[in-house]
């Protein structure tokens, strides 16, 4: 029954105006990351939490956007600043012309914060 | 069917029966024992139980489980409980009733085929569908059963019961390892419907019951030992059977018209059914559509419960086993009738129920292998026994026994279409073949049982083990309402699964579809974060930089904070320059480095070149204007002063000759510079007795500044005497004397002081030149042979004729530099003609070729021509007059080709440098015969006028036209026979001249006065003048113009005539030309 509504629709591009847009979620997550971590100190107790809440709100913000038949996945990683260094890298086996990603780093004194959004087209 | 079910439940627990099987020596006796013995037990219980094991019996013979079975047996139980009953009744009924059914199996099972048939016709999609949960279902029923039995074994006195629970156990652990219900929710439900068996009284006794009918299974465990034994047994039961046949018969048949009916009813009931459950929350959608797919099921399930109901409310109302046995075949009947028109719910269901117990049981025999089956319904019977004992609750219970009874319908249904014909068959064997065939079939059938389990099983492990769990946990555990809704939330998932199995084949094959059409690559990795690992300074700056620190500095030298003490200053240097750098300084600025300063200073030496010269003219000319200045108002007073002066002058000056090498000397001729007028030359012959000076030797000539009177410009020194000499005719720049040895010098005063001897005589350092050209080393053909008596510098006018004005072109002969002509006159009469000039290049050396020069000279006399003069003049004279001597040189100033020599003979000859000779050759005095008076001068008037005088020795006065031979006056004896020794033209007046006599007399004669004496005769007594020169500016009449005197003492004496000489009259002029016409 809950097929019914995509049956067949068979797109393959998504329409321009719903395409993600990575200038448009790297803004999203900014303003996520700014609103939530501005101020906060690293804290192992507290962090994993945080960073679920900060995906489950970057996803939620990103479903405002309105990136239609897109599947959004969202990775949030927050790391102390102790001076080492980090890599980060992703390696996404995707549609190049219709997925993409954007991520922002947010960082202050004591912690850095990765997130990176993910969004794949449902064909 | 109440009373039947009692009766059959009671059947069970006849001693007789139990006596039968064991006489008849059934295959196991040891099953057997136990069962005597239980019975033994539970007949001392019956009393209180029997609900359960009647049950069971029951469910023994039933083949396929059936709610209304259930239900039925639960309603007996009920009444059991309640009204108990004898045993022995029961058991003949049971005797009767299984006979009964036997019989009547072939029917039943005809018209449950097609019954079957029918409903599986509906049914089968459902089958498809949820057959699965249906085994589920069944399975967590025997599972439940087998809980059950194991709480009763865990309470279980006896260890026989325990022993054959356990044996029944394992069987049914195997086959609760076969199939695991998903459905934990009913288990939920059936294991607190067990806890709450467990509470009821007769728990015990019902399960030693079943057990009993367990072990009777074991025994028969197949329709036909059963059948046997009910054969055996029943042959009361073939009375009643008779009766019931028809009853049954017909039952069969309105059982299809009423399960069409029981369809149709099925609705309204399946609405309360749904209030019911929606009031305890405890069914869920899926239940709801669980039963909308068993539409076809569920009413028969709710109709037969309903029947059950109002079987139970029957009994209830029945006084006895007995009414209730005799009147369930009533009651049968009348039910038959209203069912059959279609009115269930007033009528007793009985028949139907009974229909059903017939059915079940013939199932039971049909298909022995469902043993699993049977043990389902045996524990089935407990939840029903449960009903008797919580009657408020039993919906509650009724709706879930529902619920799993409709799975065992269809499981019933799909075996039962095998197992007709298979029955059908057997039935007769039954009957026939004794103990030791049945020992092999049974054997047979737990082979192909445990063959059915492990199949199952291998299908359905693991949720076998998730129930094994979960039964454990039941068993110990009380169960809450919680756990039911688990139940439903399985089903949500399995559901979930299947639908999600849907989707995935979907999207599967969507997949496949579309991955043609798209790229997928992850050849791009992204970079999400590079944080490069911070360095330890900076680390610690960042954690401790700012704290506990500050930031300081130190400086040495501390009192020198500024922060330009310590550099050292920029130099800079100002400088100009200019473009074209055409004037000695190009560049220059008022610090310039030492190289500048070499080079301006290079610059500076060769500027100092020309400045030196500059300067020493100038310095001549402004000491020249200061000393003008001074002698002239010093000259003016001492004028006044001096006693001396002459009277025809307004004022005299002397010169100061009184220096070392002057001293003793006399001065024997002085000559002023026709252009600079104040230049006098002066000529001071050695003194007769030579000193010790050493310059005494020699003849000096001074070069004087009338203005300048202190001392002389230059001194010149020649060896030996000089004769006469003169200036350049332009200006006073050569010295040219002619000297008693016939040698022609000239002085070049512009040469240095440093190429000339500078003696300190007296105070002062005194250069003393010698000649730079003299004409005593050329070759004497070209020189002169005598003492030369006479120099002039030939005037370079033009030769055009005279021209009125006497003019000594001076600007002329600047222009024409200092190339001009010299003639010099010897006393032999050869006049010789020099060139002057100027070699462009001084030699420090000295000159090969011109032996004459100086070494640095530049100034050079050639040889240009000789003139003999007085040979011609005697060619026809020399026999009168013998040779001429020559003694003056005059150049004629107009006409440079005509020149007048004086002659020892009074004559003066006129002669010409080049060209014919012009009349007058000779200018001869009025007396006729020549006379040995030498002319000692001649002087042509200085204003043009072609007059000239001259004077003689004899004291004679001639003043000659160049045009007549005789003079144009004569005054002899004027002088008072003196000899004259000097006659000159005054140049500031025309018709005025002084004539100086051997007395030193000097007489000044002015024609517009006097033309025959003198107009005033000076008388020098005390000194005797030796030489006299006129001096005098025609342009400045008024305040220069005078005579020169040189005493014998060697005082030269220079007076300024007085205005009446020196301003001459406007007519002056025309007056001497009319004196000269007048002569004419």
């Amino acid at each position: 029954m809950e097929e019914n509504t995509a049956e067949n629709t068979y797109i393959i591009r998504p329409n321009y105006q719903h395409k993600f847009k990575v200038g448009v979620a790297k803004e999203c997550i900014r303003e996520v990351l700014k609103e939530e971590l501005a101020g906060t100190q690293y804290n192992p107790q507290q962090i994993p939490t945080l960073c679920r809440s900060l995906a489950d709100c970057i996803k939620d913000r990103l479903k405002e956007v309105g990136f239609d038949r897109y599947k959004l996945v969202v990775q949030v990683v927050i790391g102390e600043q102790r001076g080492e260094g980090v890599k980060m890298a992703a390696r996404c086996f995707w549609d190049a012309d219709t997925d993409n990603y954007a991520q922002d780093v947010f960082m202050n004194d004591s912690l850095f914060c990765v997130a990176a959004a993910f969004g794949c087209f449902y064909y | 069917m109440h009373r039947e079910k009692k009766l059959t439940m009671e059947d069970t627990w006849k001693t007789s029966d139990l006596e039968k099987h064991i006489r008849e020596g059934v295959y196991d006796e040891d099953n057997m024992r136990r069962k005597d013995r239980r019975r033994r037990y539970e007949d001392g219980k019956k009393s209180r139980s029997g609900d359960g094991v009647d049950r069971r019996h029951r469910d023994q013979e039933r083949e396929a489980p059936r709610e209304r079975d259930r239900h039925t047996q639960g309603d007996g139980t009920r009444e059991r409980t309640k009204p108990p009953r004898d045993p022995d009744r029961d058991r003949d009924q049971d005797r009767w009733r299984e006979a009964t059914r036997d019989r009547m199996a072939e029917r039943d099972e005809r018209d449950r085929e097609r019954r079957r048939e029918k409903e599986r016709g509906g049914e089968r999609d459902r089958v498809g569908d949820s057959s699965k949960a249906r085994d589920r279902d069944q399975e967590s029923r025997v599972r439940k059963h087998e809980r059950a039995e194991k709480d009763s074994r865990e309470r279980g006195r006896e260890k026989r019961i325990a022993e054959q629970d356990r044996e029944q156990g394992t069987e049914r652990e195997r086959k609760r390892e076969e199939g695991r219900d998903e459905d934990q929710g009913r288990d939920r439900e059936r294991t607190r419907e067990r806890d709450r068996d467990r509470n009821r009284e007769h728990d015990y006794e019902r399960r030693r019951k079943k057990e009993r009918h367990r072990e009777r299974e074991q025994a028969h465990s197949t329709k036909h030992l059963k059948e046997t034994d009910r054969y055996n047994d029943g042959l009361q039961e073939n009375t009643l059977e008779s009766k019931k046949g028809n009853e049954r018969r017909e039952k069969h048949s309105e059982k299809e018209h009423s399960r069409q009916k029981e369809d149709k009813e099925y609705r309204e009931q399946r609405r309360k059914e749904k209030e019911e459950r929606e009031r305890r929350h405890r069914e869920g959608e899926e239940h709801h559509s669980r039963e909308s797919r068993r539409q076809e099921e569920k009413p028969r399930d709710e109709e037969r419960e309903r029947r059950h109901r109002e079987r139970r409310e029957a009994e209830h109302r029945l006084p006895s086993d007995r009414e209730s046995r005799d009147g369930r075949s009533h009651d049968k009947q009348r039910e038959r009738r209203p069912r059959e028109e279609g009115d269930r719910q007033n009528g007793p269901v009985e028949v139907s129920s009974e229909k059903h117990s017939h059915l079940d049981r013939a199932r039971e025999r049909r298909e022995p292998k469902e043993t699993k089956v049977e043990k389902e319904d045996v524990e089935i019977e407990k939840p029903s026994a449960e009903d008797h004992e919580d009657e408020e609750g039993t919906e509650y219970y009724e709706d879930d026994f529902e619920e799993y009874e409709e799975d065992f319908e269809e499981v019933d249904e799909s075996h039962g279409e095998e197992d007709d014909e298979g029955d059908r068959s057997e039935k007769g064997n039954k009957e026939d073949e004794l103990s030791p065939q049945n020992r092999e079939e049974i054997e047979e059938i737990r082979r192909a049982m445990n063959a059915e389990n492990e199949r199952v099983g291998s299908a359905q492990q693991w949720p076998a083990v998730e129930e094994a769990e979960v039964s454990k946990k039941d068993s110990d555990i009380p169960q809450s309402k919680s756990t039911q809704h688990g139940k439903f939330m399985d089903f949500v998932a399995a559901k979930h699964r299947e639908v999600s199995k849907k989707v995935a084949s979907k999207q599967k094959k969507r997949s496949t579809e579309l991955l043609r059409l798209i790229d997928l690559d992850f050849s791009i990795s992204f970079s999400l974060l590079d944080l490069p690992p911070v360095n330890e300074y900076d680390m610690y700056i960042k954690s401790f930089g700012t704290t506990n620190t500050k930031q300081a500095y130190v400086q040495c030298n501390e009192d020198n904070t500024d922060r330009d003490a310590q550099t050292e200053e920029i130099e800079a240097n100002d400088k100009w320059t200019q473009h074209p750098g055409d004037s000695g300084t190009v560049c220059g600025g008022p610090k310039l480095t030492n190289e500048a300063s070499a080079e301006s200073m290079a610059e500076l030496n060769i500027d100092s070149k020309r400045l030196a010269e500059f300067i020493q003219s100038a310095s001549q000319v402004v000491a020249v204007l200061l000393e003008e200045d001074r002698a002239e108002k010093h000259s003016l007073r001492k004028l006044k002063s001096q006693a001396d002066s002459l009277s025809c002058s307004d004022g005299c000056l002397q010169l100061n000759t009184k220096l070392a090498f002057l001293h003793g000397r006399e001065v024997s001729l002085i000559s002023f510079s026709q252009v600079q007028r104040q230049t006098l030359l002066s000529v001071h012959s050695p003194p007769p007795t030579p000193g010790a000076v050493r310059l005494d030797s020699e003849t000096i000539l001074c070069i004087w500044n009338i203005w300048e009177p202190s001392s002389p410009q230059k001194v010149l020194v020649y060896e030996s005497e000089v004769r006469c000499c003169c200036f350049s005719p332009g200006k006073a720049t050569l010295v040219f004397a002619g000297t008693a040895v016939g040698s022609v010098v000239v002085w070049d005063l512009r040469e240095r002081s440093n190429l000339h001897k500078t003696l300190k005589i007296g105070d002062h350092d005194w250069t003393l030149r010698y000649p730079t050209f003299s004409t005593d080393a050329v070759l004497s053909a070209s020189g002169h042979l005598s003492s030369v008596r006479s120099v002039e510098p030939v005037p370079a006018v033009l030769a055009e004729g005279l021209t009125p004005e006497f003019s000594l072109l001076p600007s002329n002969e600047e222009s024409s530099g200092l190339s001009f002509q010299l003639a010099s006159l010897d006393e032999s009469g050869v006049l010789n003609l020099w060139v002057v000039v100027e070699l462009p290049k001084a030699d420090q050396a000295g000159s090969q070729t011109d032996l004459g020069l100086k070494p640095g000279g530049k100034v050079k006399l050639l040889h240009s021509s000789t003139i003999i003069t007085n040979e011609r003049s005697s060619q026809r004279d020399a026999v009168k007059t013998g040779l001429l001597r020559t003694l003056l040189l005059k150049f004629f100033p107009s006409d440079s080709n005509h020149f007048f020599i004086g002659t020892d003979m009074g004559l003066v000859t006129h002669g010409t440098r080049h060209g014919l000779k012009i009349p007058p050759k000779f200018y001869r005095p009025q007396e006729a015969g020549l006379k040995p008076v030498h002319v000692t001068a001649v002087d042509i008037s200085p204003f043009g006028q072609p007059v000239f005088l001259v004077g003689c020795a004899d004291g004679s006065i001639r003043m000659h036209s160049v045009k007549s031979e005789q003079p144009v006056m004569e005054w002899a004896g004027s002088t008072g026979g003196e000899p004259v020794v000097s006659v000159q033209w005054a140049l500031t007046r025309p018709t005025v001249f002084c004539i100086l006599d051997a007395a030193s007399n000097i007489h000044i004669w002015d024609l517009l006065e006097k033309d025959y004496e003198p107009a005033t005769t000076e008388k020098i007594q005390s000194d005797r003048v030796t030489a006299m020169a006129v001096f005098g500016d025609p342009a400045k009449p008024n305040t220069f113009s005078g005579v020169s005197l040189a005493r014998q003492s060697g005082k030269i004496e220079i007076q300024y005539f007085s205005k009446k000489w020196a301003v001459p009259t406007p007519a002056e002029l025309d007056i001497l030309q009319n004196i000269l016409h007048e002569a004419f």
